[in-house]
């Protein structure tokens, strides 16, 4: 019997987790539909080897670990609103590659790629934020959510004028 | 509660009419011609359909002995699990693999997921307590369980990876998966309780009429999904980036250049 309940407990989990995800993403309700610019310039700061090791020379190591979770805090919040962007370009961009126009089209598919590319450098990004979080000497290396947002941020910007030729779309600040 | 048992009218008609249904829709897909996206889907609901009206015919035909007939389901049953399998890895290739940056970690997380529930549903079938009834019944059972193990488990990947990745499924993938996964989660229920939880005939019957309650719910679904059309609202007007957006990072830049 302790079998049985395990089963049907899983079988009431499976159900509430596919009905959280008919009504979260898989039907298309979304909520949200603002784009937060990320300051990429101070997010590579943050997750600079270089600017670590500076800090890590110069101050007493308790100091270290205190100033260093501060910072994995900043970098955990850009990451997370790096994610909500590239969430929101995902639907941008599935309701654009249902147009007509072949160069919208392609444009659209180009920025879901690097949109989902990027959902995915976030994923392990934030995991390893956690973790390094948890132990602050850890080496952090996120670069690659810096560099594919670059990228998004010019897809997003083709995209834009495709579709809105009197306004450019960004969602990275240049420095 | 006299319809709650064994041949009475509801028992045929939960028995019948959602195969027959089920085969209905095959016909009025191939009539339409719009199959071309989903054909396991297709061959599901006719060899399936056809599967479960075989089975039906032969539990009333007296010629027909018992062991023969728990023969017929299990191999129907292998059938129909083979042929859900097709259906999901169909859902998820049209769905996921269009994507390029996806492919690689959609693969890597299916094959582990595919081997943990496959290895999850053979430790529940090696635990589950001896069945008093024969030995096929209590195969039959076990194949049930295990098959809604790994079915369910599939199902509710595709949910949780579209909607961490904010995927939107095709609408006619969306009722497919929907379906597919009121059924599987009944079904995992109901067969865990069935092959594990000793319980009597008449409560294992009771049970039975819950599976096919809710495979019936499950054809509507996939009927409502892929024959009616969306309307317009569903097909959606592209988004656009709105104008408040390009205002606000002017701001924000115009704040930086001040700095």
């Amino acid at each position: 019997m302790t079998l049985a309940i395990i089963l049907v407990v899983t079988a009431i989990l499976c159900s509430a987790g596919i009905g959280i995800g008919v009504y979260r993403g898989a039907a298309g309700r979304e909520s949200g539909s603002t784009i937060f610019p990320v300051d990429l310039e101070a997010f590579r700061n943050l997750i600079d080897p270089a600017e670590s090791e500076y800090l890590r020379q110069r101050l007493p190591a308790r100091e270290f670990r205190r100033v260093q979770r501060k910072r994995l805090q900043a970098a955990a919040a850009y990451v997370q609103t790096v994610g909500q962007n590239a969430n929101l370009l995902v639907r941008m961009g599935q309701s654009a590659m249902n147009t007509a126009d072949p160069a919208a089209n392609a444009a659209a598919q180009q920025m879901v790629d690097e949109a989902l590319q990027l959902r995915t450098n976030v994923l392990w990004a934030t995991l390893r934020i956690r973790i390094a979080w948890v132990w602050p000497t850890s080496g952090l290396a996120a670069t690659p959510i810096a560099d594919s947002y670059n990228r998004l941020s010019t897809s997003a910007m083709l995209l834009g004028r495709l579709q809105t030729p009197a306004t450019a779309v960004r969602i990275a600040i240049p420095r | 509660m006299a319809l709650l048992q064994a041949h009475s009218p509801l028992w045929h008609y939960l028995w019948v009419a959602p195969n027959v249904l089920l085969l209905l829709l095959a016909g009025m897909l191939l009539r339409r011609g719009s199959y071309g996206q989903y054909p396991a889907f297709l061959v599901f609901t006719i060899v399936g359909g056809s599967a479960e009206l075989v089975a039906y015919s032969a539990d009333l035909a007296p010629g027909v002995t018992a062991e023969a007939w728990w023969r017929l389901l299990i191999m129907a049953l292998l059938i129909e699990a083979l042929l859900k399998f097709a259906v999901l890895g169909e859902i998820f290739n049209r769905t996921f693999h269009v994507y390029e940056s996806l492919v690689r970690v959609a693969k890597i997380a299916v094959r582990i997921l595919g081997a943990l529930l496959l290895f999850a549903a053979a430790i529940a079938a090696a635990y589950a307590p001896p069945d008093g009834r024969f030995g096929i019944i209590a195969r039959a059972h076990l194949l049930q369980q295990t098959t809604y193990v790994v079915e369910t488990g599939m199902l509710l990947f595709v949910f949780a990876f579209a909607a961490y990745f904010h995927i939107r499924l095709k609408r006619c993938f969306f009722g497919i998966a929907l379906g597919l996964s009121i059924s599987s989660c009944v079904h995992l229920a109901v067969w865990a309780l069935i092959a594990n939880g000793g319980l009597s005939n008449p409560v294992r019957e009771r049970l039975e009429f819950l599976n096919m309650g809710a495979y019936h719910v499950a054809v509507l679904v996939w009927m409502y999904y892929l024959l009616v059309p969306p309307t317009i609202e569903q097909g959606g007007e592209p988004l656009r980036p709105p104008d408040g957006n390009v205002s606000g990072w002017n701001r924000e830049l115009e704040r930086l250049i001040k700095q």
